[in-house]
């Protein structure tokens, strides 16, 4: 794929995935066929820090699991209290973190 | 597939572990303390309003002790995560024993079904209503 393109889509999403990953995403998006452009600029990822803020605000529901796609954990969640007050406080720090591993897994069911 | 599958099973062990020693400590100290001067629900703690799940640690020990209608009465969840504890370990130990996916497959398809909309709402309206009977009960 033409390399503008790549950089372009690299400068606006780049803060939706791991700093170690966007080299290999670069990479890959240049050798990706020129056809699938569209597909890859439709993307939706969710934001690290919108979901910080509900994990801040609702984590003791669940809330934040359930926006980033993790439906099973958040379920796990809100029927205990968010882990009884202990997981919901570990997700603070853990939520952007897994929020970028859901966007980079969604990225790559179309590069792989 | 392999890592996922283990990562999950590694996290299913240890929260049944954790909530295994929850409800020992709160067994033996209720029903003088009850499980409302422990720490464990940031909302009840911050806000004094129970959360959708206050009363789940009563349910289970009322459940423990043969109240049935004691733990349904406390909170319904309290029976489903008790029924999650027994089902879960044994599932596992299934899997491991027979080298198969079945929990990982199974959780991946209910992750699935539950996203549907006509199974998220009825579900979602069903713990508003559990939340707003915990309220008035004033848990």
């Amino acid at each position: 794929m033409d390399a503008q393109k790549v950089d372009m889509f690299i400068m606006s999403n780049g803060k939706f995935f791991e700093s170690h990953q966007v080299a290999q995403i670069r990479d890959r998006l240049l050798h990706l066929d020129e056809a699938k452009w569209p597909l890859v600029q439709s993307l939706q990822f969710k934001d690290p820090t919108i979901s910080l803020i509900i994990s801040l605000l609702g984590g003791s529901l669940g809330i934040d699991r359930f926006f980033i796609g993790d439906t099973g954990l958040g379920v796990g969640k809100l029927l205990t209290c968010g882990g009884l007050g202990i997981w919901a406080i570990v997700d603070w720090f853990l939520i952007m973190d897994a929020t970028r591993e859901k966007n980079m897994e969604k990225l790559q069911r179309i590069l792989y | 597939m392999q890592s996922g599958r283990n990562k999950l099973y590694f996290f299913l062990l240890l929260f049944c572990l954790a909530g295994y020693i929850w409800f020992y400590t709160g067994y033996r100290s209720f029903p003088e303390s009850g499980d409302r001067a422990r720490i464990g629900c940031l909302i009840k703690h911050t806000t004094n309003v129970p959360c959708p799940s206050c009363g789940a640690t009563r349910s289970a020990i009322s459940l423990i002790k043969g109240d049935f209608a004691g733990s349904l009465y406390w909170n319904p969840i309290g029976i489903l995560l008790v029924c999650m504890g027994v089902i879960i370990p044994i599932w596992i130990s299934y899997d491991k024993i027979f080298r198969k996916d079945s929990l990982y497959l199974f959780y991946r398809k209910a992750e699935v079904f539950l996203r549907r909309k006509a199974v998220a709402l009825p579900a979602i309206l069903l713990i508003i209503i559990n939340w707003i009977w915990n309220i008035y009960k004033g848990l």
